[in-house]
């Protein structure tokens, strides 16, 4: 078995793609072009119980713990656009496209995918499997909300379809959504279709002091947001909508979406709670990591965070607050500086971890892909 | 002891029906499709949900999930004798949070009560379905059902954040969160729209939807149907995503005016009933881009709901479409197939050409905002042959909307109805695929079983039956 892998290993060094992302260090990738090429390679790796991990940008891996796999495949000889029906607002990519050329595409036609603001460098796929979604999804709903389509290779090394390039559609189980989220946990994404919507006409920012009240005097603002700088409304629709909504709420309003920059330091993490509680999360914040950026979506219910990394105990005690208030803290990486042993990826596991098992067994019978990513997994 | 005992000894003898009469009522839903009925509970609780599901597995009989029965799939139609768990006696909201815009309800609640009991919070639950004065959350759960305001907000699975299930043996287990983005599989979307085949939905927070602060209505009429779809398709390209884009033809407008009297043009060959929602600025600039599209080419009325009683008036139009066809005709038979918004004009003169070909009376009424046509086929099964005509006319309707790219179901759902034709749009890996979500549920095959994939779905009994073709 070891000296097989060896074999592959050599082997696979040979086909490594140029663009592989730092993260992945020397491990072995493999690139596939088309869909039935990384359902191969996964029949292959299932056969020889290989175990795998799949890569875009490579800007997400540390959500569920770090993975060291036998092999990684990655999506970067995947990634042209397939699909654009501007007329239906629909767009169909392959899963190494980034966010950067979407939004230019959509941009050129006024329509937007609502992906995560300021990270043009990921991959659709890695948004998909990690389940992200942008500020704006207080308008417009999660991203999991607009994935008609999917082509999936599965873990058992067939590809399948779910789903359509519909904006509308109840014919079979919904595969499509399951996926997102999955952090590879079921295959790998090789194919998407995104629900589009129009860009608004005029855009505004406008800083107010009490972004909890502004939520709730203004009819659905694009996102309402809370930092260490003060709250800010984001809106968006015709000049006099967005002119008297300014108006309302006060002075200093800037034309165009401000948006601030995701927390960067050494443990990443996301505070997860019932909208109702953001407002007291964010005080927690405030006052377990007085030093830690953070940007608050009100409405929503996510803090986004970056700690220090002797903030072990912080971060454990936030947690238990999280899980008291409804809700979770998980963290995006910093393993290196704050090992998963002393601040797990996950907290407790969720209530439906033993069908979820289930489910992962049936499109990984092998149990070979991203082992150990989802919370509550055996493996 | 016997079934009928044994379950009246957990719900007692009035929550346990048997009766010949009672098994025939519960043996259909809304749909055309009958089938056998063992027993019939109510349960109040999840836990005598999980008992009734037990004492089914003892029997060795299948379990069939049913809200209201107005489902026209047939998902709640047994394919063998069932225990039929009626859930409407769960019908209590539970707790509503204002601030966070969410509440726990029982799956018995019925969809327009539980907009009405929200009233004074300004909230409500946006999926509509034209059948909201009787269909039940539970029922929309196991449907994802859509319904005119789904258009801008999305249908039932966006706003469904958690639902309690009682799985296959019995187990209640909550899946999802009140948090945002649950960790773990997102198992709850697929629970959604499983037309109660992955258990039993015994409790649900739904999310709710603030009510607009204005709202404007409008009535176009057409002279051709043509003109009515182009305009659809204009106005979803122009980037303007209406709260509701709904279109009837001539036949059904006549039919509905007969019945409601809601002043709609009988003279127009279609009309269009578009509503747009939100800041009262915004939503004066959107009515004014729908009429001016609507002009080009070439309405022959507008029409503005001057006030609420009006907006209802038109409303009631809409939404009294199918009752209007139930009283004029003694049969009818009903497509929902999805099509993309580009090609609705072709897609529509495909299928009034096989109605006049076949020789059968046809009437549209639909969700064309996001392309959802349900040609509806009135007729008369006792005349011989007629049944017939309207099943081969109806087959190819659904084949003209997937050759143009669309699919069987937008929000009916497949059940037993369209469950033969998913190989139209799927191949024998993607069935496969489904088949296995669906055993990694319920490895028994005794959850509402006949619905949704066909007979051999699964690869290992694929050999059984030819399989789809794919797309
Ligand atoms: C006049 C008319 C108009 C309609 N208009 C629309 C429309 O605009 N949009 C639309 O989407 N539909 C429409 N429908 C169809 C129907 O009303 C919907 O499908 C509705 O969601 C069904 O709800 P119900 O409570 O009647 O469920 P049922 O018909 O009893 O059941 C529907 C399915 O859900 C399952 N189910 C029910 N309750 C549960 C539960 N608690 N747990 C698990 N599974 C469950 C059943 O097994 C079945 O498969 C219409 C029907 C009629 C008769």
């Amino acid at each position: 078995m070891t000296a097989l892998r060896e074999v592959t290993r050599r082997l696979l060094e040979r086909l490594r793609p140029d663009d592989v992302p730092e993260a992945i260090g020397d491990a072995p990738v493999v690139a596939p072009s088309t869909a039935d090429e990384a359902a191969e390679v996964l029949r292959h790796a299932a056969e020889e119980g290989l175990t795998v991990g799949f890569v875009g940008a490579g800007t997400r891996l540390g959500l569920g713990g770090p993975l060291e796999p036998d092999l990684w495949v990655s999506s970067s000889r995947m990634a042209r656009v397939v699909d654009h029906q501007p007329a239906d607002l629909t767009l169909t990519v392959e899963p190494g496209v980034t966010l950067g050329e979407i939004e230019e595409l959509l941009g050129a036609h006024r329509q937007s995918a609502i992906l995560p603001e300021g990270r043009p460098e990921e991959t659709i796929g890695g948004v998909v499997a990690a389940g992200a979604s942008g500020f704006r999804r207080l308008r417009y709903g999660p991203t999991r909300d607009r994935v008609l389509e999917v082509v999936l290779a599965t873990g058992y090394g067939e590809v399948v379809r779910a789903g359509a390039p519909l904006v509308k559609n109840v014919t079979g189980y919904d595969l499509s959504r399951l996926v997102v989220g999955s952090l590879g946990s079921l295959g790998f994404v090789a194919r998407i279709c995104l629900k589009l919507w129009p860009e608004p006409p005029v855009h505004a920012t406008v800083p107010v002091t009490d972004p909890a009240a502004a939520l709730a005097a203004t009819y659905r603002p694009l996102a309402v947001l809370e930092t260490r700088e003060g709250g800010f409304v984001y809106l968006g629709g015709t000049e006099a909508q967005v002119g008297a909504q300014a108006a309302a709420l006060g002075a200093g309003v800037r034309v165009g979406l401000a948006w601030p920059d995701r927390p960067t330091g050494p443990v990443p993490v996301e505070l997860r709670v019932p909208a109702r509680a953001l407002p007291e999360a964010v005080r927690t914040v405030r006052r377990l990591l007085p030093e830690a950026p953070f940007v608050a979506e009100h409405g929503v219910g996510v803090v986004h965070l970056a700690g220090p990394a002797d903030a072990d105990e912080e971060f454990r005690t936030l947690r238990r607050w999280a899980e008291r208030a409804g809700g979770v803290v998980v963290r995006l990486g910093g393993y290196d500086v704050l090992s998963a042993s002393e601040f797990p990826p996950w907290g407790a596991p969720p209530p439906w971890a033993g069908l979820q098992r289930r489910v992962v067994a049936a499109f990984d019978p092998a149990g070979v892909l991203a082992p150990g990513k989802l919370p509550g997994g055996l493996r | 002891m016997d079934l009928v005992a044994e379950l009246e000894s957990v719900l007692g003898s009035e929550r346990v029906r048997a009766h010949p009469l009672d098994r025939r009522v519960f043996a259909k839903d809304a749909g055309v499709k009958t089938g056998p009925v063992a027993a019939i509970v109510f349960p109040e609780t999840a836990e005598e949900t999980a008992s009734c599901v037990r004492i089914a597995a003892e029997a060795g009989i299948p379990v069939v999930p049913r809200g209201a029965g107005t489902g026209l799939a047939g998902g709640a139609v047994p394919v063998e004798p069932a225990l039929l768990v009626v859930m409407t006696r769960m019908n209590r909201i539970f707790e509503v949070d204002e601030q966070g815009r969410t509440a726990w309800v029982g799956p018995g609640v019925i969809n327009l009560e539980l907009s009405k009991q929200l009233a004074s919070t300004g909230l409500h639950f946006a999926p509509d379905p034209s059948s909201q004065q009787s269909c039940t959350i539970g029922g929309n759960v196991g449907t994802n059902a859509g319904g005119p305001h789904c258009l801008a907000e999305g249908t039932t699975v966006a706003h469904i954040l958690a639902v309690e299930l009682v799985t296959v043996d019995g187990e209640i287990v909550v899946v999802g969160a009140e948090y945002p983005d649950p960790i773990g599989l997102d198992l709850r979307a697929v629970i959604v729209g499983s037309e109660g085949t992955l258990g039993i939905v015994t409790r649900v927070l739904v999310k709710l939807t603030e009510n607009p602060p204005a709202v404007g209505t409008l009535l176009l009429g057409f002279p051709t149907v043509d003109a009515a779809a182009a305009t659809v398709s204009e106005i979803i390209a122009s980037g303007l995503v209406p709260a509701a884009l709904e279109m009837m033809d001539r036949p059904m407008v006549r039919a509905v005016e007969n019945f409601v009297h809601a002043g709609y043009p009988t003279d127009a060959a279609a009309v269009l009933l578009a509503e747009v929602a939100g800041h009262p600025e915004g939503v004066r600039a959107e009515a004014e881009m729908i009429e001016r599209i609507a002009r080009s080419h070439g309405a022959t009325s507008v029409r503005t709901a001057a006030d609420d009683a009006e907006r209802a008036l038109l409303w009631k139009g809409r939404k009294s479409a199918f009752g209007a066809i139930a009283q004029s005709a003694p049969d009818y038979y009903l497509h929902d197939t999805v099509v993309p918004r580009t090609r609705l004009v072709e897609v529509l003169d495909a299928i009034y050409e096989i109605a006049a070909r076949h020789g059968i009376s046809l009437l549209n009424v639909f969700h064309a905002g996001d392309g959802n046509l349900h040609p509806l086929v009135s007729f008369d099964a006792s005349r011989p042959g007629e049944l017939d005509r309207v099943l081969a006319a109806a087959d190819e309707m659904v084949r003209v909307s997937v050759e143009a790219g669309g699919t069987l179901s937008g929000e009916h759902g497949i059940g037993l109805e369209k469950r033969d034709l998913m190989g139209l749009v799927f191949s024998a890996d993607d069935l496969d695929a489904q088949a296995r979500l669906r055993e990694a549920f319920d490895p028994t095959g005794r959850m509402n079983p006949g619905k949704v994939l066909p007979e051999g779905s699964r690869c290992f009994d694929r050999a059984a039956v030819s399989g789809g073709t794919g797309r």
